[in-house]
């Protein structure tokens, strides 16, 4: 019997995220909306170990705050359909700016799989990257790639199966903002953990995201207040 | 727990932390992340001691420089439109006679109703029409090379400080480009604009820039009233339109749009050189629009246009009698301050609405003539002058968004209300700066 599971690809504009997900998933595409807006959503699929993968292609991101629509229809997806695995495309040449959103991914107790795609690039520039450092301190397995020459598509495929098996051996890691920072946040989680928005998201997540005053945070909190 | 407490809490924490770190927690967090990141970065990466600069480096330090960078965007824009307009001339020739002469042969055909449908109608509207697809195509071509080679991301860098100088951001400048395509592609990609009121302003200047469907209108009149200047003229169109476009931004972010606009990192892509795939894909992607549109929406227009200028049957084909004329007749007076107030410009105007490319299409099916000989027409029968034409075609550049694009709006926007205001606000600034070119070129030239 053939296991289901949902993959999503979030990435930074020009991280080539878009060959990735061909290299997935080959002619099995389809082109469609997102639900309410006229954001174009793309969706395929892929067989592959008895697992039936289904790929979908969030919007190229920066950031996951809820300033732009792109953003907020890549948050919610990660938040809503909870997929088996979130694969956040890195470009290895220029790393310091595209972890920002791998962060932010992490920050959300999502299943993140880094791929670190262009890595020629980065070795053309003399880059050395640690791989297994990264892995290590970031808290999620991370498959170097070049997706423009179908090179580590495999891999990749392999570790998105042990995550959704939850069968890869990488430490949680927790981003700290210092001890102030956290003492608030701690007072939210355990107020938050008592309301019924922790069902569905983590508490922590939501007590960040009320500190930096997110707009489509505070506004389910305050939906709620009136319901 | 109540959502009141965790709210109040919040605020009690966003005090705190405000007294504690005089900034705001959304910084503290984001610095909490970079400082992770780098913290992160200088484990695991290592770097070559200098880093030596690459050939986009190299490139860069001349097209993004502080006083190269907008000269060099200008001189780029106008080789664009002297290898638009120098290489589409024999091709459009070439199909103009083919069309003259499947006309002749249609009407030859069959005379009666159904040979002037044919030869007047269809292929006159619709071959006019046609005609258009060697300039468009090769703009296309030109604004896929400049996109997929990374020159637009450097424009767009070029100009963010005279963007922020209306109150936009560098980012606005991509979406306003892309315009000169197709303005309905042009609104989507506003949505990568964070800021909303920087993205309602851009979605709401976005029609000044002058679209591929105007074009044949600027090629048309440009080629026949300013033959030794064409590329020229044509070239100040658009310049008019973004000048235009951001005289509004300014008025826009000081009055019903007023608010701080936001500040972003660039991505400056590295230089790639095209890919031909890539340029055709893109080109095709933007040609075919444009045919498909020529395929319904004009066919549809020209055969409307046909039957009311038949109607009532036994008047003199598209003549002031006519249903067509009479609904000229009628709003014509509007534009006569303007230059243009005859009945047969006002009915293509009101066809433009459909698309702009049927303004030339209805022109072409009223006076029953080829594209070749239809600005001699407008000399003759409508006494039209240089600065008439000019007038006309300032007020085509500025004048209401086409169907495709006002729907685009409304979806984007989510809102009626600015929709509504997109519509009536490009009309009169539109029919204002039209009057004012023919009111003071008047005065000049006498």
């Amino acid at each position: 019997m053939t296991k289901k599971m949902t993959v999503a690809l979030a990435g930074n504009p020009n991280s080539g995220k878009t060959t990735v997900f061909n290299n997935l998933t080959g002619a099995r595409q389809h082109v469609g909306n997102w639900p309410g807006v006229t954001v174009e959503k793309k969706e395929g699929s892929r067989s592959y170990q008895g697992y039936h993968i289904k790929v979908v292609d969030l919007p190229g991101v920066y950031s996951l705050t809820a300033y732009s629509p792109d953003e907020v229809i890549a948050r919610n997806f990660i938040i809503d359909e909870k997929p088996g695995a979130v694969v956040d495309i890195v470009d290895a040449s220029n790393l310091e700016r595209n972890l920002y959103l791998a962060v932010q991914i992490l920050e959300m107790g999502a299943p993140l799989i880094i791929a670190l795609n262009m890595m020629d690039i980065a070795e053309s520039r003399k880059y050395r990257i640690d791989v297994n450092a990264l892995s290590r301190e970031i808290g999620a397995p991370v498959v170097p790639m070049v997706a423009n020459r179908n090179r580590g598509t495999d891999e990749l495929l392999k570790e998105i199966v042990k995550v959704s098996e939850k069968k890869t051996d990488v430490a949680d890691v927790r981003i700290e903002y210092g001890r102030e920072v956290e003492n608030e946040i701690a007072k939210l989680e355990k107020l938050i953990s008592q309301s019924p928005l922790s069902v569905n998201y983590s508490p922590r997540w939501l007590a960040v995201k009320l500190l930096e005053e997110d707009e489509e945070i505070l506004k389910k909190f305050e939906d709620m207040k009136v319901g | 727990m109540a959502s009141e407490e965790i709210l109040r809490a919040k605020d009690e924490s966003l005090a705190h932390l405000k007294s504690v770190y005089r900034d705001d927690a959304e910084t503290v967090i984001a610095d909490g992340r970079y400082g992770f990141i780098s913290g992160l970065v200088k484990d695991i990466l290592k770097k070559p001691p200098v880093e030596r600069l690459t050939l986009s480096d190299n490139i860069d330090k001349v097209v993004v420089n502080r006083w190269l960078g907008i000269p060099l965007f200008l001189a780029l824009m106008y080789l664009v439109f002297q290898f638009v307009f120098t290489l589409s001339v024999p091709f459009m020739d070439g199909i103009d006679q083919f069309f003259g002469w499947l006309g002749g042969f249609a009407s030859g055909l069959s005379p009666g109703w159904l040979g002037s449908l044919l030869a007047d109608g269809i292929i006159g509207g619709v071959g006019t029409v046609l005609t258009f697809i060697p300039p468009i195509f090769l703009l296309f071509i030109a604004i896929a090379i400049l996109e997929d080679c990374g020159y637009m991301a450097r424009a767009a860098f070029v100009m963010d400080q005279l963007m922020h100088k209306i109150g936009l951001h560098g980012r606005s400048f991509i979406p306003m480009i892309m315009g000169f395509g197709c303005n309905v592609p042009a609104i989507m990609a506003c949505r990568t604009i964070e800021n909303p009121r920087d993205r309602l302003t851009t979605i709401l200047i976005i029609p000044f820039m002058s679209c591929g469907a105007k074009l044949p209108i600027f090629v048309l009149l440009a080629g026949a009233f300013f033959t030794a200047y064409q590329g020229l003229v044509v070239f100040s169109i658009y310049i008019i339109g973004v000048v235009m476009a951001i005289i509004m931004a300014l008025i826009f972010r000081k009055s019903i749009l007023k608010g701080p606009s936001s500040h972003f990192v660039m991505e400056l892509p590295p230089y790639r050189l095209p890919t031909i795939t890539g340029v055709l894909v893109h080109t095709w992607e933007g040609g075919r629009t444009f045919l498909t549109r020529a395929g319904t929406i004009i066919f549809i227009a020209v055969v409307l246009v046909w039957l009311l200028g038949s109607l009532p049957w036994g008047v003199e084909y598209a003549s002031a009698e006519s249903v067509i004329g009479r609904i000229g007749s009628f709003i014509a007076p509007i534009f006569a301050p303007a230059g243009f107030g005859q009945w047969q410009a006002a009915v293509s105007l009101l066809l433009g609405f459909l698309a702009k490319e049927v303004v030339v299409g209805t022109m072409g099916a009223i006076f029953a003539v080829e594209e070749g000989i239809l600005g001699g027409t407008l000399t003759t029968q409508l006494g039209w002058t240089p600065l008439i034409a000019f007038a006309f075609m300032v007020f085509c550049l500025l004048y209401v968004p086409c169907v495709a694009t006002i729907g685009t709006i409304r979806g984007e926007t989510n809102s009626w209300k600015w929709t509504g205001f997109a519509v009536l606000y490009t009309i009169v600034v539109a029919w204002i700066i039209a009057t004012l070119i023919f009111q003071i070129g008047s005065l000049s030239i006498t």
